[in-house]
């Protein structure tokens, strides 16, 4: 920091100088938040902004494209893509459910139970990300390959014909039914579940199931009143952290999935990518963006976490 | 086997525990032991960490399983009943207060768990109990450390236990805060009669509170009884040394004369009443001679003549003295013992003893106590406690 200022007069050795010490720390937070700031602004910011004009604009690719606040583009999107917004949420819906639940024994267990077994197990819920999830995503076409081991296995226990009714599946097929977009949405999505209930789990003092169990609760009781509640923070943003992204993905409805099972993810990389309609793929986004933000805030308050913190 | 029993008669809600013990692997943390507890007392378990009293706490409480032995709450056998089914309660070290409830629900967390549905009445009754009614609404961390410890009391009270279980309540808490609560909770005691087995390391605080106190060491009762029947007739070097301080001093027996035993220590004779020797005295056998600092009279070696006869009498010089308000405490240099302790009242000071003085020691010999010289003479006190 260079600064002028005149120089000090010599110090009197009778007087010595008692001038306040410059407080040169006073903007030094400023300048370590810069380098963060300017890559939000450039990376998020800016791109947004873009993103926002484009949806309002008309015109062509050969004609180029023009701000014409255009916003009919928003209804238009809304009203032709309304069955994939709506599969989205219910894919990423039932694929957060389905995470929860086979997440939270899970991270139970490491976090109560593991003992000495506990960062072996909390490894193997990392190590498939040391694989690339295209690779993960396509090893789940080999396992619910038709007439494959699990579909066959599927098939013998009539779950299969459960799941027809309900319409998750079709025939003797899994791949390219809903069941396998949500079990795919389920497998790449797990351990951003684990990883907070895990945490939240294992802060809890284990001396609070003691004294729950001295007060007459029951094991099933003392999970009910004392261990869940105090594992919500855990469960909420294990829950975003699943719901979010796999409500915009796209790439298992794309290997997984069949046409019939387009999450709203897949219409707005169409459009952008291969339509390059670029004003519905930007509207796209920025429904998928407002209604994602809307249903976690209505979700943040019902859930009350606040209270928790 | 340790067994020690109380002497008191088996009521309908005493706690026994016969042969309890407790393992780990190859270490033993509680030996079998036997112990009652009579109904409506305040008990204490008295002991160094790692000496098997929170262990015993919680095998009571069903949150640890005995390895052997049984618990009985008066008539009911509850050794393999889980935490949950027994009549017990505890007040955990660190309290354990469910963060996510505030005040009233963690005091009425025992009454909705037994499935009772109107519980204001009782949960403000027993907030008001330990002067807690207007924080009802608070969450555990929003409250001081005392006032935290009292809900931790109230939760367990509320539910009208057989037993009120409290593992260390008052370690948490500064020194005068502690003073403050141990009158409380010995208040409440009497007030709901319930029987309490408190555990703590403070042996201050067991006396202070306890009718009846068990001094453990290494997983074993040393000796039970009374606080004052403890401090003044140990029957081990270890609860000599742990509770206050004791002098112990090496002697032969030399011969009786009627109930005392003549001791010869040092150049010196002593008497002992055998009533308070626990120890097999035969003629030439040894014995280790106790007896506490505050009992001791100082007589400056020029007023050797004027002490009393019929006293037992040391001779020694001053090594140290420390004044420290209500009394002086002096470590004497003596032949029988190189670091003798008298605590003198400060009534009239003799100005003359300073260190470097030489001094007589003299005692009434109903104040001596004998113990097996077969005992470790350091059990107890602090020094081996360092090591």
């Amino acid at each position: 920091m260079a600064t002028l200022t005149e120089a000090p007069p010599p110090p009197t050795p009778t007087a010595p100088e008692k001038k306040p010490p410059r407080r040169r720390g006073r903007f030094t937070p400023y300048w370590l938040l810069l380098p963060g700031i300017l890559w939000l602004l450039v990376f998020f910011a800016l791109p947004m902004i873009y993103q926002a004009s484009t949806s309002v604009q008309t015109g062509s690719l050969e004609e180029g494209y023009k701000v014409t606040w255009h916003f009919v583009t928003y209804w238009d999107a809304l009203s032709g893509y309304w069955p994939q917004f709506l599969r989205s949420v219910a894919y990423a819906a039932a694929a957060t459910v389905l995470c929860l639940l086979l997440g939270y024994p899970l991270a139970y267990l490491i976090a109560f139970r593991a003992g000495r077994w506990r960062n072996l197990i909390m490894i193997l819920v990392i190590a498939p990300f040391f694989t690339s999830f295209l690779i993960r995503t396509l090893a789940w076409k080999t396992i619910l390959a038709d007439g494959g081991p699990v579909v066959g296995a599927l098939n013998t226990l009539h779950v299969l014909d459960v799941t027809n009714w309900l319409g998750w599946t079709a025939g003797d097929r899994v791949l390219a039914t809903p069941l396998a977009v949500v079990c795919g949405l389920t497998y790449n999505f797990l351990p951003f579940m684990i990883l907070p209930l895990y945490t939240s789990l294992e802060r809890i003092d284990g001396r609070l199931h003691e004294a729950a169990g001295d007060l007459y609760a029951k094991p099933w009781v003392t999970f009910r009143k004392v261990t869940f509640p105090l594992s919500m923070p855990g469960v909420v943003s294990g829950t975003l952290l699943t719901f979010i992204p796999a409500a915009g993905d796209y790439v298992n409805a794309d290997l997984l999935g069949s046409t019939d099972t387009r999450m709203i993810g897949n219409v707005i990389q169409t459009q952008f990518l291969r339509i390059l309609d670029y004003p519905t793929a930007a509207a796209l986004s920025f429904i998928l963006m407002a209604a994602i933000l809307i249903m976690v805030t209505f979700y943040i308050r019902r859930s009350g976490t606040e209270d928790l913190v | 086997m340790t067994t020690v029993t109380n002497k008191n008669t088996e009521g309908s809600g005493d706690v026994r525990l016969s042969g309890i013990g407790k393992t780990y692997g190859s270490f033993t943390a509680v030996h079998p032991l036997d112990l009652t507890v009579p109904q409506g007392s305040f008990f204490a378990l008295l002991g160094a960490s790692g000496c098997g009293k929170t262990t015993t706490l919680r095998m009571i409480a069903g949150l640890e399983e005995p390895t052997s032995g049984t618990v009985h709450l008066g008539d009911q056998e509850v050794t393999r009943l889980p935490p949950y089914k027994r009549p017990v309660n505890t007040v955990f070290q660190s309290y354990a207060l469910f963060p996510h409830l505030d005040i009233f629900e963690n005091v009425a967390f025992g009454l909705r768990r037994r499935g009772i549905k109107s519980v204001k009445k009782q949960v403000e009754e027993m907030l008001d109990l330990v002067q807690l009614g207007e924080q009802a609404r608070k969450k555990p961390h929003q409250l001081s450390g005392g006032q935290q410890q009292r809900v931790a009391v109230a939760r367990a009270l509320i539910n009208h236990p057989k037993v009120l279980l409290l593992d260390e309540p008052l370690g948490a808490l500064d020194l005068k805060l502690r003073r403050q609560m141990q009158l409380e909770l010995k208040r409440i005691q009497t007030e709901v009669g319930i029987t309490f087995i408190h555990v703590t390391h403070d042996q201050e605080e067991a006396m202070t509170m306890a009718d009846t106190v068990a001094v453990m060491n290494a997983g074993r009762v040393e000796q039970l009884g009374s606080p004052t029947d403890l401090y003044e007739n140990p029957d081990t070097t270890f609860v000599a040394n742990f509770l206050g301080t004791s002098n112990l001093i090496e002697a032969e027996v030399d011969s009786r004369s009627g109930d005392e035993i003549v001791l010869k220590a040092g150049g010196g004779k002593l008497v002992l009443p055998e009533a308070r020797c626990s120890a097999p005295t035969t003629t030439g056998g040894k014995v280790l001679v106790g007896v506490r600092p505050e009992k001791i009279t100082l007589t400056h070696a020029d007023e050797a003549g004027e002490i009393p006869a019929g006293r037992n009498r040391i001779t020694g010089k001053i090594a140290d003295s420390s004044f420290i308000g209500v009394s002086t405490q002096y470590v004497i240099d003596s032949p029988v013992c190189p670091e003798f302790e008298v605590y003198a009242q400060n009534i009239d000071r003799d100005a003359r003893l300073v260190p470097g003085a030489d001094v007589v020691l003299h005692w009434n010999p109903a104040h001596t106590f004998g113990l097996d010289a077969a005992m470790d003479i350091d059990a107890g006190t602090e020094e081996e406690a360092a090591v």
